[in-house]
């Protein structure tokens, strides 16, 4: 009885020590990997952020009102932002090999899936930032005829247009990363019709006056004179 | 005659220059959907080609957009002495050429045009009109052709008689800018008339612009800007009262706006390496007898300006603090502020100045730059207006004169910000 107690344990023993013997080569390449990745990921951080400094991209995004958007939103200027990003992704990558090559069975297969999202993050990455230029350059483009028009509510005006903008693009970038495809086109779908309900409603009847008065101002006769015209020319 | 290998001219327009051989006055008229006024200004040239110059071999170049109301046609038709009175008799043809222009639309493509027929034909002198002045008489085109021909000028700026109250965008933004930076100093910098010499011309033509944006809706302050910037023989020349009707189909005042100051500044970004060197400001001569102005101010019902000024500028303050410093922003809310609007002299020149760099940085669109700039003219117009416009002309010149100033004495200031951006 003893003596097949101490032999199980004594089998449990070898068997650790098998075991402890074949991990621990995997354990030392996962370090190794992790610790290469991570040097690999801030040396590609550094280069991202000189080329893009080279490149000037600071200037640019600041002209298409990105700079102002990262900036309110508590983020990084954008040539740290770009450099983030690359860090975090390549990392996550040697993290994940490094993980891999342990070879444990729920973790199988994670490379491959995370080869297969980098590129579906980036085009969504992409496609947000498109989307936040897009928002940021209508914005102001509304903001300035509906001033310079002298239409009530320049900001709602252009406001409603800079979330509609960011909504789509912020729909079309979940649905690419494919975070809860449903709920997102379900959510989106609300949202957008509530908006323009909304809009219907309060431009319809809620300010009928305020209607009455925009596309009076579209439509007005060309040759009537301004009642502020000045000789400027 | 040399025929250039890369031409702008169409076959047939180069075959009928052939015909006129080479030329001594060349007038050219762009136009587009003119036939209500092309009439007027076509006799006046006729005229003028009788009465001032019966012994050169003269050609009229009408440069049509493509017309849709018979333009061309009518340039065409009108006779030499209908509805003139001929003073002198030609002892030569007088040539006339309608021909539609190529390239971008825009008045660039036409002056390019009639600019080349000019150098192709060995012109001595140009003047160029506008086909929409109801006032052209046959003075303007000896006033403009004269100092070329005659004296070796190689621009001619026109001065037009008006009330110093008209064409405030001229007297509060573009004169006094031009002045500051380029030097001279010119009353119509944008000279939708002038007379240029074959010299200044081949150089116009020999420049990098043709094809820029600014071509469209900027040659104008181009030619201005490249004949005092390139160190040609300049003057001006007065022409009288300039009428034109104001057509349905012209833009609205935001869009001419924007095409007038977004060309300001356009013009300042591509002679920046004359400018930036330039310091005080000289008279440019002025050749011939001036004409006295209007005695009574454009009629002008500003009240409603202010009331929207404060608005507009609550409205706009997220896309002013980007353009404005924080000091000028908050010395414009100051102003606003009040029962009386007093937009002085000094916070609207570093109001444009500040303008002026964010559009050189290119720290947005330009376009919506300049369209940001609009609400705050009107305001410095209501407030101009509200001390001035029952004031004396020569009150109202004076102080016109100190806003030049103004602008002379912050030139330094836009100087060191310009040249901060170019080490950036």
């Amino acid at each position: 009885m003893f003596q097949m107690i101490a032999d199980a344990i004594n089998q449990a023993g070898v068997n650790f020590v098998d075991a402890l013997v074949r991990l621990l080569p995997r354990m030392v390449t996962t370090i190794t990997i992790i610790a290469v990745g991570w040097l690999i990921a801030i040396f590609l951080r550094g280069v991202v952020r000189i080329t893009l400094g080279w490149f000037k991209v600071g200037p640019r995004v600041e002209r298409v009102g990105l700079a102002a958007s990262l900036k309110a939103s508590g983020l990084p200027p954008a040539e740290s932002l770009a450099g983030s990003i690359v860090f975090w992704l390549v990392w996550i990558g040697f993290l994940i090999s490094g993980i891999d090559v342990l070879g444990f069975a729920s973790l199988q297969g994670l490379v491959s899936e995370f080869a297969a999202f980098v590129p579906r993050l980036i085009v969504a990455i992409v496609i947000f930032v498109i989307g936040v230029v897009t928002a940021n350059f209508v914005w102001r483009a509304a903001l300035l005829a509906a001033v310079n028009s002298h239409a009530p509510s320049p900001r709602l005006l252009s406001g409603a247009a800079w979330w509609l903008i960011l909504l789509v693009a912020g729909a079309m970038a979940l649905e690419q990363i494919g975070v809860a495809q449903t709920i997102v086109m379900t959510a989106f779908a609300i949202a957008f019709g509530s908006l323009m309900l909304a809009l219907a409603i309060a431009f319809g009847i809620g300010a009928g006056g305020v209607a009455r008065r925009i596309v009076e101002h579209a439509f007005r006769e060309p040759d009537r004179p301004d009642p502020d015209e000045v000789s400027h020319l | 005659m040399r025929v250039p290998e890369t031409s702008v001219l169409s076959d047939d327009l180069v075959r009928d220059l052939m015909a006129v051989g080479q030329v001594d006055v060349l007038v050219g008229v762009p136009t587009l959907n003119n036939a209500g006024t092309v009439t007027s200004v076509v006799r006046a040239v006729s005229a003028a080609f009788d009465q001032y110059f019966p012994r050169d071999r003269t050609l009229l170049l009408n440069s049509d957009g493509g017309s849709t109301d018979g333009t061309p046609d009518l340039v065409r038709g009108i006779r030499h002495d209908a509805g003139t009175v001929t003073v002198s008799h030609r002892l030569r043809t007088e040539h006339r050429i309608s021909a539609p222009y190529h390239g971008l639309p825009g008045k660039g493509s036409a002056l390019r045009q009639i600019l080349t027929v000019a150098d192709l034909t060995q012109a001595r002198a140009v003047a160029v009109l506008d086909a929409d002045v109801t006032t052209v008489t046959p003075e303007w085109i000896a006033a403009l052709v004269r100092p070329v021909r005659d004296q070796q000028y190689d621009y001619v700026a026109p001065i037009y008689a008006r009330h110093p109250t008209d064409g405030l965008l001229i007297s509060q933004i573009v004169r006094p800018l031009m002045r500051a930076a380029y030097g001279w100093e010119v009353r119509e910098p944008l000279a939708v008339e002038f007379g240029c010499s074959t010299r200044f011309l081949t150089h116009c033509l020999g420049q990098d612009i043709w094809t820029s944006e600014l071509a469209r809706y900027g040659m104008d302050l181009w030619i201005t800007g490249e004949a005092l910037s390139a160190g040609f023989r300049s003057c001006q020349a007065p022409l009288g009262q300039r009428l034109a009707p104001s057509s349905p189909d012209r833009p609205g005042f935001p869009d001419v706006f924007a095409q007038v100051v977004g060309s300001v500044f356009g013009c300042l970004d591509v002679h920046a390496a004359y400018w930036l060197s330039r310091t005080g400001s000289d008279p440019l001569p002025v050749v011939g007898a001036e004409f006295a102005a209007p005695s009574e101010p454009p009629v002008v019902d500003a009240a409603r300006l202010t009331q929207t000024l404060a608005t507009d500028l609550r409205e706009l303050q997220d896309v002013l603090k980007t353009i404005l410093r924080p000091e000028t922003l908050a010395a414009l809310n100051e102003a606003v502020a009040g029962d009386r609007l007093d937009y002085t002299d000094a916070l609207w020149v570093a109001t444009v100045g500040e303008f002026l760099i964010a559009h050189h940085r290119g720290i947005m669109s330009r376009d919506h730059i300049t369209r940001a700039l609009v609400p705050l003219y009107l305001g410095r117009v209501r407030s101009f207006l509200s001390q001035y416009s029952a004031a004396a002309p020569a009150d109202v010149d004076a102080a016109l004169e100190s806003l030049c100033l103004e602008f002379e004495r912050m030139k330094p200031g836009v100087v060191a910000a310009w040249r901060e951006t170019v080490k950036r």
